[in-house]
């Protein structure tokens, strides 16, 4: 296995158990609230933990959905361009990509410095950093799994064959 | 002026493929650079933040869970074998089949996609080995797919309830009449297809064979019980609700049938997480360019322009129709509500829509999005387990499709029918 398949795999395995986790969180504090509820003791943070949990799924599995390259795109247009033209598109496409989150990344840097001691409104002893911290932290992810993705996906788009062999993936995992 | 330079920008970063939730982000970069300078560039992140903090939202994820645990178990063999027991009798039984069962899923399932690989993958090829041709045996599975998202709950009307501010619960009670009406109009155009060829019936009608069959899959139709009766009376609210079927699924799945196959779970609720984050990405950057366009007054501008030409509210349904229809066959149907709808609902409420009336119709509209090339996520699942060409199958579809754009037009401009049961239980 060459060092990066290597990373691919670490950091799928990794997404792949904070999403997990996260996932099991959501399910038991709706539940947990439910059932405090029809007893009376509604938890107060429930709301508020909730959302939050559901903004950490967002950017881990964003994280996650590029590795594999599943956010919303279109790629039929990429497929029928000129190889040359092609090539060109994807190298700008990835650098914008790039771009953008390196930009995220730095301004939930500064987002945070802001908001040394301020505590969440239910559970004032929980750091509003930290859970602001996946803005940042996301943005890394992502980043580290657009570039961990971008030798198949750059060979796909040599060979305008763009989305073509994942989809095909998905299905026969859907069909195990 | 500018408005029209970012959309530009937005569908030559698209043409690129560009995420579109990151193509939506580079513009609003852009525009807030523009119109407010670099030190407004934080924003960025917090609204970033905020927009994936979108408490209703919570739904999806728990809604695809449950459906993965049904799927990790023996849920859908069972429905199926309930559903033949019903109909087997008849004409071309498993496209018959095929609705009923993609109708009894519905109730448990949001999401289409998720509907037409779990029964498309047993259905299919059963459909195949009797001789029905495959594109034939694709087009209905993925036609009876579409009800998931019609039938309560689904995914595109909790998206469409955050995004439009609009009832959950009334939307989904809304999806009701026009889930059951299309799913019975699909079973009676699958007949009449089936008699035209002579396809064959598959058992002689029994009572102990049907009886047999419910008790089944007995703990599998109580399921839907659970889910929307605590949601329909009042008991929990919709993102509760889903919290409810993931514990109900889990228990029927892991308790009383014990058939649980505990990894493929895990990797389906992986799954289901990263498609949520691909969701809630986009509604995250979709708040950024919202918190540019409400600012420039871009939706009252549009709605103002468009009242210039006609307050008609039967002809802004049109060209609303038109408008979602030409979206579904681009966009995927999460992308096309993110986009749209909040630019569109200041024109919806000028002329009289009822919210909850106008998100079934763009839940029709996208569910037919999803059986049009070239976009049509539920249509590309269905060709991939037939091994059929998406063409092939589309020309047979077209007569599944025509009765999806008869609900359709029965739902925009007979609202009755639709919003009686809202009115009845809530107004």
């Amino acid at each position: 296995m060459t060092v990066l398949a290597a990373c691919r795999k670490a950091l799928d395995r990794l997404l792949q158990f904070i999403l997990l986790a996260l996932m099991l969180a959501i399910t038991l504090i709706v539940v947990y609230s439910v059932i405090m509820r029809t007893s009376g003791n509604a938890p107060s943070w429930y709301d508020e933990i909730a959302a939050i949990i559901l903004c950490w799924v967002t950017y881990f599995g964003s994280a996650y959905a590029a590795l594999k390259r599943g956010h919303i795109g279109f790629e039929g247009l990429i497929n029928v361009m000129p190889p040359a033209l092609r090539v060109a598109a994807v190298f700008f496409g990835e650098i914008l990509v790039i771009t953008f989150f390196v930009l995220l990344g730095w301004m939930g840097m500064r987002v945070l410095r802001v908001l040394e001691g301020d505590g969440l409104v239910s559970l004032p002893w929980v750091p509003l950093q930290l859970v602001h911290s996946i803005i940042p932290i996301g943005a890394a992810l992502f980043i580290l799994a657009q570039l961990l993705s971008l030798p198949d996906y750059w060979a796909q788009a040599r060979a305008g064959m763009l989305g073509k062999k994942d989809g095909d993936e998905e299905i026969k995992e859907k069909l195990e | 002026m500018i408005v029209l330079l970012l959309l530009a920008i937005l569908v030559l970063l698209t043409a690129i493929n560009v995420p579109i939730a990151v193509g939506l982000g580079i513009v609003a970069v852009g525009a807030i650079l523009v119109s407010q300078g670099p030190q407004m560039l934080p924003n960025l992140a917090l609204v970033m933040y905020e927009g994936a903090t979108n408490f209703p939202l919570l739904a999806i994820p728990l809604f695809i869970f449950a459906g993965a645990i049904m799927n990790a178990s023996s849920i859908s063999r069972r429905l199926i074998a309930l559903c033949l027991a019903m109909v087997g009798f008849i004409r071309g039984a498993l496209a018959i089949v095929t609705v009923g069962v993609n109708m009894f899923y519905a109730e448990i399932s949001g999401s289409a996609v998720a509907d037409v690989a779990a029964t498309g993958s047993i259905l299919i090829p059963a459909m195949k080995k009797r001789g029905y041709p495959k594109a034939f045996a694709a087009a209905v599975c993925s036609s009876a797919a579409t009800l998931a998202i019609i039938i309560p709950p689904s995914i595109p009307m909790i998206i469409y309830g955050a995004m439009a501010n609009a009832s959950i619960v009334q939307l989904f009670v809304a999806g009701i009449i026009p889930g059951i009406g299309g799913g019975l109009a699909l079973m009676a155009t699958a007949y009449w297809i089936a008699r035209r060829n002579g396809w064959p019936v598959e058992e002689l009608f029994s009572w102990k064979k049907l009886w047999h069959a419910f008790l089944d899959a007995f703990w599998a139709l109580f399921l839907p019980v659970i889910i929307l009766g605590s949601i329909f009376g009042g008991f929990v609210t919709a993102t509760e609700g889903a919290g409810t079927a993931v514990v109900a699924a889990f228990l029927i799945g892991a308790f009383v049938y014990r058939d649980v196959r505990w990894k493929e779970l895990a990797k389906s609720a992986i799954e289901g997480a990263s498609h949520t984050a691909v969701v809630m990405l986009l509604v995250a950057s979709s708040a950024l360019v919202g918190v540019y366009l409400t600012e420039q007054k871009v939706p009252q501008q549009m709605a103002e322009s468009i009242l210039a030409l006609t307050s008609n509210k039967y002809l802004v349904l049109a060209i609303l129709n038109v408008l979602f229809l030409l979206l579904g066959m681009f966009l995927h149907s999460a992308a096309a509500i993110i986009l749209v709808v909040p630019v569109v609902m200041p024109l919806v409420t000028a002329v009289g829509i009822d919210p909850v009336h106008f998100g079934l119709i763009v839940t029709i509209n996208l569910g037919i999005g999803q059986q049009t090339p070239p976009v049509a996520s539920v249509l590309m699942v269905a060709c991939s387990i037939a091994k059929a060409n998406v063409w092939e199958v589309t020309k047979v579809n077209m007569k599944f499709i025509y009765v999806l754009l008869a609900v359709l037009l029965i739902v925009t401009y007979v609202p009755e029918i639709p919003m009686s049961l809202v009115h009845f239980f809530y107004r």
